[in-house]
Order: structure tokens, then sequence, then C-alpha cells
């Protein structure tokens, strides 16, 4: 089956950029490439000329200046829309993203509202060179003071987006790659979440909860979808892993009894830690097996030519839950 | 000037006394400095100030009183002021992140039709940074309206200025395309006068520009920074003879522009607000 809504997930941001500028003045765009050439993915496509270049602004080469000047234009009453062009070239902008961007409401005993969204692509399977497939979510939801979304479709992301440049609080704004271009989405339960910054319920099920988030959502589905005969499996997508939606968690692992994480990040100190950690702490006696993660070893991402034998696939996730549910 | 720059000396041993008695955390002492700080504040109108974290007398000149100032170091808040009234921002403590703010806010006021000139302060430790190249460039490129003020009281701690820069810090800034002064701020009327000097260039031809304000350090980076260890005598001496708080004090009593009496009623300024935080801090 495939969904009804033909949007790709770059095409779903497009779209959204182009109602939030118009609906918001005090919007604007800052990144690499951003104007001219619309992005080095697309998603900022026609605003530039739409909109001009005082709101669409083609950065410097230099992401501590992007996310620096982006906290200023916050202080000064604009709400910037970062983008930075790879997950891997985030880091030159860390300082300011986890000493300043993150502690600024603080710092100014709460009286700020500090409206800035850093969009970053991310994640592999596309292959890609070295520092353009990494998937670096953890470091950011570790910050007290960001939150984290990390979308799975194009719906969910137009949503979380919108709601993003209202928060007053910065939001590191990650972006599959693998989902920019893709068209075909997995079926899922049509129930809306329970609030904005909440998980969903994408399929209900009653033996196993698998929880994901981004593009590995896809692969879960499908997993799902292939053991359907003698397995009825619940995934949850976390949509945003930072804060984390630990209610929506514990009352599906409080159904099935069993949970599986599966992350293209890292496993080794990654978000499936933390919400293992968080059952064992809340749900341990719901639970019929013990709980797995399934994330990529600690080891460089790899060339190309390896990525598939390093990322987490369907049959990894079959072989889980057929596991978790002998 | 010299009102503020007594009521800063003031502040400012009455704190080091404080942390020393562990009533707070820590100090970071602008002895030495308050010339360059009162007399480059006193030109900047209302512009937002984006500070470091050593602009007591700055904070000062702004109407922010000594326990508002103090708070922080005493670990009750991060900022003891309220920021936009006294249009001067929560210090800042990582190096030179405040640079890429200013520029931003420059920009974005730019934008939504309300430009207005932005101040940040550095010191010349902060220039090593890259946020600071980063800003300078930034500024330049974007026309932004932000006026540098680099305080180089010739030390990053222990590291001396000669060690950190081959160029001075207002060459450095001539060469990212932003016009700039670099004057002894000993004087906080030659200071005053300079920094206005910019302030108008920065309004008039909407661009950046930068002041590398030489000053002198007389006390430690902090008040655990035990300087005499790596400072020579003569340095130290020289510094501590050229205390521009004393000097200009007596050059207004030579020239009679304040008498006894004047200097007896700010006195008494000095020592309420001393005792107002002795009693905020030490009970």
């Amino acid at each position: 089956m495939i969904d009804a809504k033909p949007g790709s997930l770059a095409e779903s941001l497009n779209g959204t950029l182009h109602d939030l500028m118009d609906s918001d003045e005090s919007i604007v765009i800052v990144g690499q490439d951003v104007g001219r050439l619309g992005g080095v993915f697309r998603v900022t496509k026609g605003l530039l000329e739409t909109f001009g270049p005082a709101r669409v602004r083609d950065a410097i080469l230099a992401e501590s200046s992007i996310v620096g000047q982006a906290i200023g234009m916050s202080l000064s009453g604009l709400t910037p829309i970062c983008e930075i062009q790879f997950e891997g070239f985030v880091y030159p902008a860390m300082n300011q993203i986890i000493t300043q961007a993150a502690k600024m409401t603080t710092r100014w005993n709460g009286d700020i509202a500090l409206n800035l969204v850093i969009r970053v692509p991310v994640g592999g399977g596309i292959r890609a060179v070295e520092h353009h497939s990494e998937s670096n979510e953890a470091y950011f939801a570790h910050t007290p003071g960001l939150h984290v979304a990390y979308p799975s479709c194009p719906t969910d992301a137009a949503a979380m987006l919108k709601h993003s440049t209202k928060l007053g609080s910065p939001v590191i704004f990650f972006e599959p790659k693998r989902l920019y271009w893709k068209r075909r989405q997995q079926p899922r339960d049509p129930a809306e979440p329970v609030s904005p910054v909440s998980a969903r319920i994408v399929r209900r099920g009653s033996d196993v909860t698998v929880v994901g988030f981004g593009a590995i959502l896809e692969d879960v589905l499908a997993a799902a979808e292939r053991v359907a005969s003698t397995i009825d499996v619940e995934v949850v997508d976390l949509r945003w892993i930072a804060p984390l939606d630990v209610d929506t968690i514990l009352e599906s692992v409080g159904r099935t009894g069993r949970l599986l994480v599966v992350h293209e990040a890292v496993a080794f100190g990654g978000i499936g830690a933390e919400v293992v950690a968080t059952v064992a702490e809340h749900g341990s006696h719901h639970l019929k097996a013990p709980m797995r993660r399934l994330g990529a070893p600690r080891r460089i991402y790899p060339p190309a030519d390896y990525e598939k034998h390093y990322l987490v696939g369907i049959p990894d996730i079959v072989g889980a839950i057929e596991e978790m549910c002998a | 000037m010299l009102r503020h720059m007594l009521m800063a000396r003031g502040v400012d041993e009455e704190a080091g006394l404080l942390e020393n008695q562990g009533a707070l955390d820590l100090w970071l002492s602008c002895r030495g400095q308050e010339a360059a700080q009162v007399g480059s504040a006193m030109a900047l109108g209302d512009a937002v100030i984006f500070p470091s974290y050593r602009e007591h007398a700055v904070a000062i000149v702004r109407g922010i009183d000594a326990i508002s100032l103090t708070a922080q170091w005493a670990g009750r808040t991060f900022c003891g002021w309220d920021p936009r009234p006294h249009r001067f921002f929560p210090y800042t403590l990582v190096l030179a992140v405040q640079a890429l703010h200013a520029v931003g806010y420059a920009v974005g006021k730019q934008l939504q039709d309300s430009a207005e000139t932005v101040v940040v302060y550095v010191g010349d430790g902060a220039t090593s940074e890259g946020d600071m190249s980063e800003a300078l460039n930034l500024a330049a490129v974007e026309s932004a309206r932000v006026l540098f003020l680099c305080q180089n009281n010739g030390w990053a701690i222990s590291k001396p200025s000669h060690e950190q820069m081959l160029t001075s810090i207002a060459q450095r800034a001539n060469g990212f395309g932003i016009e700039s002064w670099s004057i002894s701020a000993d004087d906080p009327e030659v200071t005053y006068l300079a920094c206005l000097e910019a302030r108008s260039h920065v309004e008039t031809s909407s661009s950046p520009a930068l002041v590398e304000l030489r000053t002198t350090r007389i006390g430690g980076h902090t008040t655990t920074d035990p300087h005499t260890t790596y400072r020579e005598p003569d340095e130290l001496a020289a510094a501590m003879a050229n205390d521009p708080v004393d000097k200009y004090c007596r050059a207004l009593v030579d020239s009679g522009t304040v008498d006894d009496e004047w200097l007896a009623a700010v006195n008494a300024d000095v020592a309420d607000a001393r005792q107002g935080l002795l009693k905020a801090f030490a009970s």
C-alpha cells in the first residue's frame, strides 16, 4: 500500500517554509546556499524569489556564524530558521548551540522567548562521502535547553516545523536525507498525536512495541508487515527525541509487554539506551521479555560501499522481533 | 566619569573582600580598567551592549546597582539585572561568542527597519577565538552597525599579549575591512572622545568599527588567580603606579574641577554601596 499523500519530505518542508514566511514576517532563513541555489537538497527552493534576499540569506561558509548571528537575530525579535548543510558540519556551531542557544533563556531568567530553528539533514543510506551520512542526535538530546525534532514523514515534518517556530526555545530539527525525495510510504494508523510534541503510535499491535524515529521508521513498519501473520507489532514513532514522550512509550509497553528500540545512530550511548533505561525504571513490571536495542555498531561510519552492512536493515529488525516473541 | 570610576573601584574592592571571606564564589576584578570602561560606556548613548564578563564599570554607568551586579558571583543567578531596561545584556563567560550575537542583533534590527548601533565588549584573550574573526568578517560583509570595543589589558590570564598576536587587534580589524582605532585608554576623557568618534563612524557610515582600548590590569584574572607568580614585580609595580582612578582623581582635584566636598559626597555613596553588598552577601 502507498500513502495517498504524494509529497516527499523535501516538498513538504519547502511548502511549509513558504507558508510560514508568508504568514509570519519575523521568519528569516539563514544558511549556506539557501537562496540562489535553494539549498543543496532544494528544501528552500523558490524562497529567495518570493521573499527576497533580506529574508532568505545566503550565509558565509561558517557554521558558528550561522548559529551565532541567528541567536542575535532571535534576541532582536526575529525567528531565524537556520540550515546546516549536513549533520557532519554542525560541529563548528556546537559551541554556539550548546553553550549559548541552549542556555540563553535560563541566563535571561526566563524573560525571553528564543525562537530559533536549526535544520539539520541527517543520516545515511544515500551513498554519500565522509561526514555526510551520520546520525548525531544523541549529542543534542543530551543537552538541556534544546528541543530535538526528528520527523519520519512529510506530514509530521510540516506540523513539527510549524510548531518549532513558535516554541520560544531553540529546536534542532533533523531531516532524514533518505526521505527527502522518497514518495512511497508504508501505511500508517491515522490517529493524531496527543499533542504537537508527543510521540505517535503509527501501527497498533499487541505482541511487541517497536520504538523508532526518522528514516528507519519505514524499515520498522516494513518489518512489522513482514511478520504480521504471526506477530502483532505495535510501532511508536517518537517524533521528538527531546523532550522524550515517556508516557506514550510506557502506555504501549504496558499493553504489549515487550520493547525493541531501533535507530540508525550508534547504539552505544544513544536514544535507544535512554528509552530502554526509562522503561527499566518505570515499566519493568510490564515486561514479558528482556528489552532490546538495534543500532549501528560503535564504529566510524564506513565508505558507501559498506554502509548497507553497517546500518540496521529490515532483516535485523524482523530477526529481533521474532526472537523476542518466540 | 570620576563618580562612576570611584563607584566601580569601591564595588570591585568590596566584592574582592567578600570573595576572600567566602561570601562570593568568585570575582573578576576590573581594577585598572575603570577609565577604559567608564570612558567608553559614556560615549555609547543608549546603544545595546553585549558585554563579556568584566565590564563592571560599564554596568555601573548603565545604572545597575552593586547587589544586582554581584549576585551571579554569589551563585544566586546567571544574571542579576534586567537586561532590557538597562540595555546591558547578560555577561557571557564563553569567550567571543557574544560578538556573533551582536552582529546578528544589529542585522536583525536593520531587517526590522529599526536600525540601531550595537556594542560588544571583548578582551584581548577573546580575539584569539575563531568567533571573533568570524564576527569581524560577518559584520564587515553585512555592513552591520556594530562597534567592537576590545579592552587589551596585556594579559589572557597568564599569557601576555605579545605572545598572543603579532599584529595589533586594531590592525587585524583593518584586515577584515573594518575601520579601527588603537588608543591608550588609561584616561577616561581620551577614551570617551575616541569612542565617540568610533560610534559616530558606525552611525554615519552604517558599517562596523573597532576600538582597541589599551588598558591596565592591576589585579589577577580572577580572585583565584595567583598572578604575582607569573608577573614580573616591575611590570606589576608599573601597572599599580599607572592606576587610572588615582590619576584621574588627582587631575580633577588639581584642576579644581572637583573639591573635597564633592569627593566626600561620592565617597559616602560608595560607602553605602559597599555596606549594601556586605548586608546582601556577608550575612
